[in-house]
């Protein structure tokens, strides 16, 4: 790997440092050449220091969300949702804020690579182009290129047609669009039954949600506008519909249902059918499932009732393709099919992927020499293909393989050539997020490193060929897309300032191969082993794509709050029985292979199942993510399903016993119980209309407050009593009539619980604009003759920076009862109007500001650590490493990951405390941009990050002394509740409680209704 | 004994002007002569191996717990063992463990002195010396602890143009001045109370250099009259100074935890709680001292069982004290009917931190118990391995209080745990060394005994008397040593 070229520019650091030193140097020869800032002659409209914003388009995942990226001085540095955008409304999700970390990847590929002597060596552009036409033009002269393959990862837009056209010029047949996350088998059962693969559903007009292990909210489909239709219905409170959630293990999508059927993996299609009447009695799904009868035969009941409803089955369940099929032909005949289930308003980019059917196909034309060439971009299956499919061995025999790859993945390690290309927000593109939409894709910044986009180095390569040349006249993508576009460049140059347009793009006409149905699988109950496992794909790294991105590897997993670390789900009460404690090993052995990971305990899972998340165990991959956890899919078989052939993860038994070793759990949780604290509340949606009763004042000699006066009481803006004294007058920069005096505001924040799912988009949307540092990676810990070393050293003493975290709250099931309730609550800094980390602080490192916000100012902060302390909240992060220094192995931002650092934002040093801010500086932004355009600040004019980006909506940010801002109505609303009110701390941030909606008839359970007021 | 006549706290006459002696249990009965207490006890001021062996120990730990801090500034605070929310760790349990040592000397040397407690009288240089030494070490701590030590001064109010001046309402801030108050103040105590001594020595030395330090040291003290008059004035005054600051100094410790709302210190009785609690760590570590101290220095006549014995009962009293002030908070905690204060009690004793909780009750309410029994007080055996119960059982005690309260507040989810680092115990041990060193340095250069005030309690070589029979009379107003000069005299002869 060769070093960062010095040409990309110079630090932000090295710059300041260059100005401070000019005066007293000037004249001196520096070091380092290079230009000062990105820009020496800045583009037009371009003023330093002043972000633009780029529309374009999210790769990360298929679905194709629209995205702004905010960029500064030539460098992106935050994305955030586009709103306009039909499919993502605004919203991001961790992996689409993440993007800027695969950019940014201080492990990305420098330039092109050659494998010469068996290794993989730098070449240049030229060498590595000319390589590519020679082989190109001498595979389509002597017709092998008939067999070639070329995987490519599967998306909307024009490219794949772009693609194919390429490939067919050469002779080559049609590419494969392969996803190794997508649900094919539910696409097909869709596509079926509804005529769109990937449907919008509507849950908000639903009366009742099931679903058979779809978990929509984390990767199933496109979790963005799913997630956000699925919060606008269950806000919709006393409406709000009704969910079941049926599967062995509690996804977070399960953690967000109201009622969770635990049933036997591969037991789904006989309990569809069942409830559903759809054939099948509710007997014999309770023999095969192990769910009793009566419960079934009132699920059949209650989904009866409830029209319209929307049942939503997955494709990669121990029921296969049959169980999406039933499910979808349910539907249609339930009509729910134009009601909750929008098939015009589909998900484009969810269609047309590539099954796993058609890679096995390939991995068998490889191991027989039938490919002799094979091309690889945007996919790493020799990692996201279990190790039982071979792929890497059959890759390995293929004569000549070319990887497109920007990262040192496991599949382009095999490449002989390795031709990187640009990441998605370095190159130009398009999408279809849904019909009759185009969504456009610019490079937002110049290029980080020596890479080129792949369809500029295909049509470099086609155009090299003489025979086929002319069939490419234009020399670059961007002049091909423009070609095509309605309108021409002029248009297409207007459409980029929304990134969207109508239209279509591009459609591939060419056929894929053909691939013959496989053998039905060996049923589960005859594999052997005497539990159930459960590889399952992990919602923060997917199938292992994010694994290479710090704020993704820190990010906890929504559901067990692990990070940095492989994990396996055992239930409590059989890992009691087993003699297994938190944290120790344990192997999972199947006729494939065997992995060994710390357990995990967690109630969300069948007594008799194993559950493994996917995404660790990378070999490669660079730094965040080589030898990091263990790979499940390594004792997973590569099991078919005959009817969709994709692919069954949920396939087999295992031996699960009790291995030597024990692992800290890098885990953010404490006590997963809130003890009655009245946290996480929630109420019954039946008590809507009971009038509210204030709450906590159970400490006997505890005054009570109003509510309302407790944010917008002087003493929240003024708890020291400062501002109203006639002493203030001599007090300088504290004066009320100091400039900055902004005494008539008062920042605050709802977060609404019912809408809330815990999927934690916010932490790494507040990590990417805050300029938070990771601390989990493995050169992290201490250095010096460490206790804890490898990855996450940190996080197992809680050194975790999460401004803003996602606590998830189990109630019930305090014995091993699958009867439980998950409650997820962001907590940030409260920013209370008589904060207790002020007074304390000797140093006045942290006061209030006039404007209600809690303050810390960095550069006065000595380190005493009393703030946080005294804080209740918790909510107060210390920097015990150098995590912002260059020269530290703590360093949280290798080059050229502190490109995106934010410039409004301090890198805060070693040795200072630091909280959330309410994104302080977008605050003063807004403050500023109203004072130079002479007019007074707009309500919700701008928001802070996490509620920016929160799939959910659940997050309001506002001014409670104004009217007008949204924020206002919420802290009024019967449900709004203050954490720890008992403590006379005034907070600015107000909950709305979560509503439950139990089985209608059923007894409301004893600990529901009693968590109205305490959460218990 | 006519000596139990002696009128201890009568109304009557000048107690000023009457030498501070003790009731007949702590008088000394194998030290006849003035001459026998200036040889004896200069005696021990000459080097020995074993000292220079107990000297490079103390400075190999000093120099390790150097190391580890300079590790640590480099590093950053990481490499010690902070688990948040605990984010006081071993820097302030060793703080708040060195100040309470720091507080039996000032306690014994002023308050027992205006109390007129004779049993002070040959214990009180040593434990004056431990309390300058251990807040001297126990000041490191909260420099060391701080995430930029290098920016300690901001907690001190000096003028600067920006104006900003420390948070007065931050009891860190009361910290840095009882802190300050109380090094000045017991370290002048101990200088005034040396004065005289040094004079002994000044007259004893014969190597001109040290003659001359000496000189300086004792500010050309005369052995007058007038000079006695204003030193018993000034250590009259000084001692009256002193004792407040006995009682604030760890009040406003307590403040650090007392002020804040974590459960388990938030709570009205932490101020006599911890001055209690400091009394008796103090006489603890005045036993690890004195004991193998009075041995190796042959001063087994000067520090009887008697002055064990007494000293021993303040330590049960104390204890008790500090037993009375465990079981209120525990009252309290049940009292409150607060949940949150009632979950972390019983975390305490009996969930995560019960090993803690149980070292603390059994060191330092259980086993000082055994203090009731008479022969163990006088066992001086006992009464060492007692002394180092109460050190561990007090560390152990700020243990108790900054640990399980930071890992168990109120927000379940960052309930944690925390385990110390080497860092932690390398800076722990290199507070000893320091201490150490400072300690080992002063018992070889100066009398770890007050000469002038032994002399005060043994008779004065009359012409027409012979020995402490006729004490007891004399002090109808015959030879107030005050004032006749006599035990003072430098030269310890006429």
């Amino acid at each position: 790997m060769s070093e960062t070229p010095s040409s990309t520019g110079v630090k932000r650091r090295d710059f300041l440092k260059i100005l401070g030193t000019t005066g007293a140097l000037a004249g001196c020869n520096m070091d380092e050449p290079g230009k000062l800032i990105p820009y020496l002659v800045s583009p037009d409209n371009t003023v330093p220091g002043v972000s633009t914003y780029y529309a374009t388009t999210c790769r990360e995942c298929s679905a194709g969300c629209g995205i702004i990226s905010e960029t500064r001085d030539g460098r992106s540095i935050k994305l955030e949702g586009n709103p306009d955008h039909p499919v993502n409304r605004g919203a991001l999700c961790a992996q689409g804020q993440a993007a800027l970390q695969g950019l940014y990847n201080p492990d990305r590929h420098r330039g092109p690579m050659i494998r010469r002597n068996n290794r993989l060596e730098s070449a240049t552009w030229e060498e590595a182009a000319a390589l590519l036409a020679q082989k190109l033009r001498d595979a389509r002269a002597d017709g092998s290129a008939s067999r070639a393959v070329f995987i490519n990862e599967h998306e909307s837009g024009s490219f794949p047609a772009f693609l194919d056209g390429v490939l067919g010029a050469f002779g080559i047949p049609a590419h494969l669009p392969y996803h190794a996350e997508g649900d094919t088998g539910a696409a097909m059962a869709h596509q079926e039954a509804y005529g769109a693969a990937w449907p919008r559903l509507d849950f908000s007009a639903a009366r009742l949600i099931v679903s058979f292990g779809a978990d929509f909210l984390d990767g199933w489909g496109a979790s963005v506008p799913q997630q956000l239709d699925f919060a606008n219905a269950r806000a919709a409170l006393d409406r709000a519909p009704r969910f079941i959630y049926i599967g062995p293990r509690r996804s977070l999508t399960g953690l967000n249902a109201d009622e969770w059927i635990d049933c036997k993996p591969g037991s789904e299609l006989s309990i569809a059918r069942a409830v559903l009447g759809v054939g099948g009695s509710a007997a014999d799904a309770a023999t095969q499932s192990g769910v009793s009868a009566e419960r079934l035969t009132r699920l059949a009941a209650e989904i009866a009732a409830a029209r319209p409803n929307l049942v939503l089955a997955s494709g990669t369940t121990g029921s296969g393709g049959e169980l999406a099929s039933a499910v979808a032909a349910f539907n249609r005949g339930a009509g729910n099919v134009g009601t909750t289930i929008l098939q015009g308003e589909q998900i484009v980019g969810l269609s047309g992927a590539a099954t796993y059917a058609e890679m096995i196909d390939l991995v068998g034309r490889m191991n027989n020499g039938q490919v002799p060439m094979l091309f690889v971009r945007g996919v790493n299956p020799v990692y996201s293909m279990p190790k039982a499919a071979g792929f890497g061995e059959a890759m390995a025999k293929v004569p000549f393989k070319v990887g497109f790859s920007s990262y040192p993945d496991e599949t382009s390690a095999l490449c002989d050539l390795v031709l990187p290309d640009h990441h998605s927000l370095e190159q130009w593109g398009d999408a279809e997020p849904i019909p009759g939409v185009l969504g456009l894709q610019q490079p937002v910044m110049d290029p980080v490193f020596n890479t080129r986009a792949t369809a500029d180095v295909l049509l470099v390569a086609a155009r090299a060929d003489a025979t086929i040349a002319g069939r490419f006249p234009q020399a670059t993508y961007r002049d091909w897309l423009i070609a095509r576009f309605p309108g021409g460049a002029s248009a297409f140059a207007g459409a980029l300032t929304t990134g969207l347009a109508r239209g279509a793009p591009a459609r591939t006409t060419a056929a894929r191969r053909a691939v013959p149905p496989a053998a039905a699988p060996t049923g589960i109950e005859q594999t052997e082993g005497d539990f159930y496992f459960l590889p399952y794909p992990s919602p923060t790294l997917g199938m292992g794509e994010g694994a290479n991105k710090p704020w993704l590897q820190e990010l906890p997993d929504p559901v067990s709050k692990i990070c940095w670390q492989s994990w396996v789900e055992i239930h409590p009460l059989t890992a009691q029985r087993m003699g297994i404690d938190s944290g120790d090993h344990i192997s999972i052995r199947t006729s494939v292979g065997e992995v060994t990971a710390p357990a995990f305990l967690y109630l969300g899972i069948r007594q008799d199942t194993v559950a493994m998340p996917m995404g660790q165990g990378h070999t490669a991959y660079g730094r965040f993510a080589k030898g990091i956890g263990v790979n499940a899919l390594d004792a997973a078989p590569s099991v078919l399903d005959p009817r969709t052939g994709s692919f069954l993860p949920v396939a087999t038994k295992a031996r699960v016993t009790k291995a030597a070793g024990h692992s800290r759990l890098v885990t953010t949780e404490g006590s997963a119980r809130q003890h009655g604290r009245g946290i996480a509340r929630a109420m019954l949606a039946s008590e809507l209309g009971t009038p509210k009763v204030e709450h906590g004042h159970e400490f006997m000699g505890d005054a009570s407050h109003a509510f309302l006066p407790g944010l917008r009481a002087p003493v929240a803006n003024d708890a020291q009593g400062e501002l109203g004294s006639d002493l203030s007058a001599s007090k300088g920069m504290y004066a009320p009539d100091h400039w900055s005096g902004m005494a008539k505001r008062r920042w605050a924040m709802t977060i609404d619980l019912a809408r809330c799912t815990g999927c934690s988009a916010c932490m790494t949307a507040c990590y990417a604009e805050n300029n938070i540092p990771t601390v989990g990676a493995p050169h992290q810990g201490p250095q010096l003759f460490p206790d804890r070393t490898g990855a996450g050293a940190n996080i197992t003493r809680s050194r975790e920076m999460t401004w803003i975290r996602i606590e998830r709250y189990f109630e019930g099931g305090e014995h091993g009862e699958n009867e439980f309730e998950a409650r997820f609550i962001p907590m940030l800094c409260q920013h209370c109007g008589n904060a207790p980390c002020e007074p304390v602080c000797p140093v006045y490192a942290t006061y209030h500001a006039p404007d209600g916000l809690n303050i810390q100012v960095y550069n006065r902060c000595v380190g005493t650590r009393y703030c946080s302390n005294n804080c209740p909240y918790k909510v107060r992060y210390f920097n015990w490493f150098g995590y912002g220094e260059p020269d530290r192995p703590q360093y949280a931002f290798p080059e050229p990951l502190n490109w995106q650092l934010n410039p409004d934002v301090t890198v805060r040093s070693k040795g200072v405390m630091e909280k959330c801010t309410f994104c302080v500086q977008r605050i003063r932004e807004a403050e500023n941009r109203a004072t130079v355009e002479k007019r007074a600040m707009q309500p919700d004019e701008f928001t802070v990050a996490c509620a920016q980006a929160c799939p959910s909506r659940a997050i309001t940010f506002g001014d409670a002394a104004e009217a007008g801002w949204a924020v206002n109505e919420l802290i009024e609303d019967r449900r709004a509740y203050h954490v720890f009110e008992e403590l006379n701390t005034f907070t600015a941030v107000v909950y709305l409680q979560k509503v439950n909606h139990p089985a209608p008839g059923s007894p409301a359970p004893a600990a529901a209704a009693a968590g109205v007021p305490h959460g218990e | 004994m006519a000596s139990s006549a002696t009128p201890l706290g009568s109304p009557l006459g000048d107690p000023l002007r009457r030498p501070n002696i003790a009731t007949g249990d702590v008088q000394l009965p194998a030290v006849r002569d003035y001459e026998q207490v200036d040889r004896e006890i200069i005696g021990t001021l000459h080097p020995t191996v074993a000292w220079f062996i107990g000297l490079g120990t103390a400075i190999l730990f000093l120099i390790i717990g150097a190391a580890a801090w300079i590790y640590q500034i480099y590093a950053g605070l990481g490499v010690a063992g902070y688990n948040p929310p605990v984010m006081w760790g071993v820097y302030i349990i060793t703080f708040v463990f060195w100040v309470g040592i720091g507080h039996a000397g000032t306690l014994i040397s002023a308050i027992l002195y205006l109390f007129r407690a004779g049993f002070r009288t040959t214990i009180y240089r040593c434990a004056e010396a431990m309390t300058v030494f251990a807040v001297m070490t126990a000041g490191l701590f909260p420099i060391l602890h701080l995430g930029r030590p290098w920016k300690f001064f901001w907690l001190i109010p000096y003028p600067n143009w920006r104006m900003i001046w420390p948070n007065f309402k931050s009891p860190l801030v009361w910290d840095v001045f009882a802190i300050l108050t109380y090094l000045t103040v017991s370290s002048t105590f101990l200088y005034v109370g040396l004065i005289p001594d040094i004079a002994v020595l000044r007259d004893r030395e014969t190597n001109p250099v040290r003659k001359r330090i000496f000189a300086v040291l004792s500010m050309g003290w005369r052995n007058t009259d007038r000079e006695w008059r204003h030193f018993a004035r000034m250590y009259l005054f000084l001692a009256a100074f002193s004792t407040p600051l006995v009682l604030s100094v760890h009040s406003v410790v307590s403040f650090d935890f007392a002020m804040s709302l974590v459960p388990g210190w938030h709570a009205t009785i932490f101020p006599p709680y911890f001055v209690a609690g400091a009394i008796f760590s103090g006489i603890g570590m005045v036993f690890t001292i004195i004991i193998p101290l009075r041995k190796w220095f042959g001063l087994k006549h000067y520090v009887t069982l008697n002055h064990l014995d007494a000293a021993a009962k303040l330590c049960l009293f104390t204890s008790l004290v500090v037993g009375l002030a465990y079981i209120t908070e525990f009252w309290v905690a049940w009292y409150s009917g607060n949940k949150i204060e009632q979950e972390y009690f019983w975390n305490r004793v009996f969930g995560q931190w019960w090993w803690a909780a149980w070292i603390m009750l059994i060191c330092n309410m259980v086993l000082p118990l055994s203090l009731f029994s008479q022969a163990l007080r006088r066992n001086t055996t006992w009464l060492f391995i007692l002394s180092i119960f109460i050190n561990i059982g007090m560390w152990f005690e700020r243990f108790v209080i900054v640990i399980p309260s930071l890992s168990h507040e109120y927000e379940p989810w960052q309930w944690t745990t925390y385990a110390p680092t080497w860092v932690d115990y390398a800076i722990l041990a290199g507070s000893f060394g320091w201490f150490s060193m400072w300690f080992l340095l002063f018992i070889k250069q100066l009398p770890v005994i007050a000469i002038a005030e032994v002399k005060e309690i043994i008779p004065p070589k009359m012409r027409h008397g012979h020995g402490r029979h006729d004490q007891g009379v004399e002090h109808g107003g015959i030879a107030n040593p005050l004032t006749a000069g006599g035990p003072h005299t430098t030269g310890g002869t006429h």
